[in-house]
């Protein structure tokens, strides 16, 4: 039924094949193309699977298809299949869509790169994995594919290899992730203990009928995938490695730091809803370290200077946004925020490397200022993918995270702890954003570095994507009756004026207060500076986080390793196998002795064999 | 004469030749007393094809002579190019192979 | 029943006296201290045997003991003596060689005991001269044997021969010091 939708995942798959084979001999023009069309024709094949979903009306459930059976080993059988269903083909239009306009603008941005192809091959790899992840049928295919854009994450994070803080991040992500791929596995293995299977369908199926609510392997399973989901979107407290992340290319940040990895965690929850509906003791946890998130990374977005910083720290506290909502049951709400988030996240990454690549590779915002002129397309789009962010009034970000803030208080689990949190975050969201965009689009120009305009290939994409973020928002109604079919409850539209007055402001009040930091002279900020100097310390410095984790792992790990170096490796491990070998020396040594060389002494040795052989025979 | 007789001295023989090896320091005699060794089996591979009615002990003893003919080619040969080397037929100064 | 059949007693006789008389000429090869001797001694014991395995009615392989071993092996033995000089050998006793000679001496009792034990199989006694000229001859026997059920084993003899001859070139030709040299 939807065995075309393998392509989807060959496509990329053989584009990235032949980009890390022949690329090198190939030119850029049509490494760039390869790059593309392979992510391209995945698209297309998506947009198919959408239209048949649209028209068809038996099969607006999904199925899988199966391509063979690869493993049987007693009770256990795994099938090579996917699973098209509308909350799939509904991620996967976010990822080979946006993928697909990200590499476009790698054509671009990377073009002076020397490993361009390498690059569009990494690129083609993930839009692989990341398929692969949201295509599984089963458990098992999920562990893959989330392994492998953990890998493919890493691969792009270290992309300018010969960096060494590029080098450190890229093994940071990686480590971070590898701890949620655990967690994962664990929570599999959990499943199949206690429901002999791992594919998707049957074992919500069988979960209803096996687990009462908040049982606790229930809560055990959900808990260990909820590591894996943390882990991947950089929720506290696994969420240190985004914004080192930021050391990889910007496409990179824009299509896997923004758009489409870091929501895996989000899809993953959806994905399993059943699971956690289960389980209300864990949705609760995650509404709480949802919203936990999207203040803690709010508040340090707001002092960082790294451009790329901030909007990854604004990622994760829009990814906080999402958890809060899957964590209050929304499901669709969340997918809907996960979509617009993806078109002005990565509209906002495009822009920013728009405007580092005009400026030759600046980030800090305190030497970008008045590219308004000299940027004025990049100007517009940043300015759209901001208000967007902020969730201005009729933009994409507007309807999206106005559902969610309504709904923190207005669901069953909601409550006036989580809807004021969650607007204290929109208020921060504001602020910070526009705190970056008057810093480096504003004002006069604070290098001497001459910006200029990017080339219609970058700017093209920026377009397509600030038309997005302006429009999608309309099409709420429409995600929520086509995932309908999946999450089986529609969106919830409490009727709150009060709650939606307050929301809808809470944007326009952080867009406010920047205006009143940074439109109006130094000397507020200062005074602002001053007196909050201990605060602004802390969020400086990421809440010490990483000094945390330093000190409570990194630090007693290295002087075990240090202590059992010295101690256990010299003393008793170096010691025991130095003496085995002296003493096998001293053996050998001695059974040398025997090798004479003396012909006569070896027949001799001969003759004294087989006479004590006779012994045997004559007397025994 | 019966089939003891042929392995009397057909051990006899091939006792002697292990002596001979064993005692003699010329490489050479080392060589002949080799070949009394294989000698010795000859006959008792000869003697018993007879008692056994069968031709194959006959083979055998075929078999060996042809390989004791290849052996004791090459084995003088290395002789003749160790003594042109070493200008020594003493076996016991040939101890390279020490380990 | 006892019969005296003077043929068959002269034949035992006979054999006896071969049998001894290789046994001898063996002893002879190891206890000269002059190779040249040695050598002489050994063609002595391989014209015995050659004599015991016609008695044995093995004419075939008697022939071939005389011109392989009598005659091309013990050539090849003087030459070599000839060319590097038939020095005498100083026999001087010493601990190894009265060891060695003790464990010979174990051995051959051993051999001894082992073979008063009597064949696994029954012994049928001796062919006789009408068996083998039944089949047209030990030359034939043993022809038809060898080209048919050893006829392998026969062809690896034959290559196992170039072997060896395509050797005693290689070591002739390629002497050692040379190599030495061009190594350097």
């Amino acid at each position: 039924m939807f065995s075309y939708c393998w392509f989807i995942l060959i496509s990329p798959l053989a584009g990235f094949v032949l980009l890390s084979w022949f690329g090198n001999g190939m030119s850029r023009q049509r490494a760039g193309f390869l790059g593309c069309a392979s992510v391209g024709i995945s698209f297309l094949i998506t947009l198919i699977a959408l239209t048949s979903f649209l028209l068809g009306g038996e099969n607006e459930k999904g199925g899988i298809s199966t391509l063979y059976n690869w493993v049987t080993a007693g009770s256990f059988s795994l099938n090579m299949s996917i699973l098209v269903d509308p909350l799939s083909v509904f991620m996967l239009l976010i990822i080979t869509g946006v993928g697909f306009v990200i590499h476009v603008y790698s054509i671009g941005y990377m073009e002076k790169d020397p490993e361009f192809s390498r690059f569009f091959s990494y690129l083609n790899f993930f839009i692989f994995s990341m398929s692969l992840l949201v295509l599984a049928a089963d458990f098992f295919f999920l562990i893959v594919g989330w392994a492998l854009v953990g890998l493919a994450s890493y691969l792009l994070i270290g992309f300018w290899k010969e960096k060494t803080s590029a080098v450190l991040a890229a093994r940071k992500a990686f480590v971070m992730n590898v701890i949620g791929d655990v967690g994962m596995v664990i929570a599999a293995f959990i499943i199949f203990d206690h429901l002999g299977t791992l594919s998707f369908l049957e074992v919500f199926a069988a979960a209803k009928t096996t687990f009462r609510p908040n049982d606790d392997t229930i809560l055990l399973i959900t808990v260990f995938l909820l590591v894996g989901a943390f882990a991947k979107s950089a929720q506290i407290p696994l969420h240190t490695w985004l914004a080192d992340a930021m050391e990889g290319p910007t496409p990179v940040s824009a299509l896997i730091h923004a758009a489409t990895m870091v929501t895996a965690g989000v899809y993953l929850i959806a994905r399993c809803h059943v699971l956690y509906e289960l389980a209300p003791f864990t949705m609760y946890l995650i509404a709480t370290v949802g919203v936990v998130t999207a203040i803690f990374a709010g508040s340090m977005a707001m002092v960082q200077y790294d451009i790329k910083r901030v909007i990854a720290y604004s990622t994760m506290s829009q990814l906080g946004f999402m958890f809060l909502a899957v964590g209050l049951g929304m499901y669709s709400i969340a997918m809907f925020h996960l979509m617009t988030h993806a078109f002005f996240k990565a509209l906002l990454f495009l822009s920013a490397g728009s405007v580092i690549h005009g400026l030759n590779e600046e980030q800090d915002i305190r030497k970008m200022g008045g590219l308004r002129h000299s940027m004025p397309i990049t100007h517009i789009t940043f300015l759209i993918g901001s208000l967007a962010l902020a969730g201005f009034p009729l933009t994409s970000g507007f309807f999206s995270k106005e559902a969610i803030l309504i709904n923190s208080y207005h669901a069953d689990m909601g409550n006036i702890v989580f809807w004021a949190m969650a607007i204290l975050g929109a208020i921060m969201t504001g602020f910070y954003i526009f705190r970056v965009y008057f810093y480096a689009f504003s004002g006069q120009p604070r290098t001497d570095v001459t910006a200029h305009e990017s080339p219609l290939i970058m700017i093209a994409p920026l377009g397509l994507l600030a038309f997005l973020s302006l429009t999608a928002g309309f099409g709420g109604g429409m995600i929520d009756d086509f995932l309908v079919n999946y999450f089986g409850t529609h969106m919830s539209h409490p009727d709150d004026v009060l709650l939606e007055t307050i929301g809808l402001s809470a944007g326009l009040i952080g867009i406010v207060g920047a205006v009143g930091f940074y439109m109006t002279g130094k000397d507020r900020l200062e005074f602002a500076k001053q007196i909050l100097a201990p605060l602004y310390d802390l969020l400086f410095n990421k809440y010490y986080i990483d000094e945390i984790y330093d000190f409570l792992i990194v630090k007693p790990t290295r002087a075990t390793g240090a202590f059992l170096e010295k101690r256990a490796e010299r003393l008793g491990i170096d010691f025991a196998v130095d003496q085995v070998g002296s003493q096998v020396r001293e053996v050998s040594r001695l059974i040398s002795l025997w090798q004479s060389g003396s012909v006569r002494l070896y027949a001799f040795n001969m003759i004294v064999g087989v006479v004590t052989i006779l012994m045997f025979v004559v007397f025994l | 004469m019966g089939h003891q007789f042929v392995l009397l001295i057909s051990a006899t023989i091939f006792c002697v030749g292990a002596a001979g090896f064993l005692i003699r320091k010329n490489p050479l005699i080392m060589f002949m007393s080799v070949e009394l060794m294989l000698n010795s089996v000859n006959f008792l591979l000869i003697g018993f094809s007879s008692f056994q009615k069968s031709m194959d002990g006959q083979i055998f003893a075929l078999m060996i002579m042809t390989v004791a003919a290849a052996e004791v080619v090459v084995g003088l040969a290395i002789i003749l190019t160790i003594f042109r080397t070493r200008h020594d037929m003493d076996v016991d100064h040939i101890n390279t192979l020490k380990g | 029943m006892f019969e005296l059949d003077l043929f068959e007693l002269t034949k035992a006789t006979v054999t006896m006296l071969v049998g001894l008389t290789a046994v001898l000429a063996s002893l002879g090869v190891i206890l000269c201290s002059s190779p040249i001797y040695c050598a002489l001694y050994l063609i002595g014991h391989m014209i015995c045997l050659a004599l015991l395995f016609l008695l044995y009615n093995a004419e075939f392989v008697a022939a071939v003991q005389i011109i392989v071993y009598a005659g091309a092996v013990m050539i090849l033995f003087l030459f070599i003596i000839a060319l590097l000089g038939g020095k005498k050998e100083i026999q001087e006793p010493s601990t190894e060689r009265s060891l060695a000679i003790v464990f010979v001496v174990t051995m051959l009792g051993e051999l001894f005991l082992s073979a008063t034990v009597g064949p696994t199989r029954p012994v049928e006694g001796a062919f006789d001269a009408q068996t083998v000229a039944e089949v047209g001859g030990s030359a034939k026997a043993i022809g038809l044997e060898l080209f048919s059920r050893h006829v392998v084993a026969f062809e690896l003899a034959s290559a196992l021969l170039l072997v060896a001859a395509v050797g005693i070139i290689c070591l002739s030709k390629f002497s050692y010091v040379p190599l030495r040299r061009r190594m350097k």
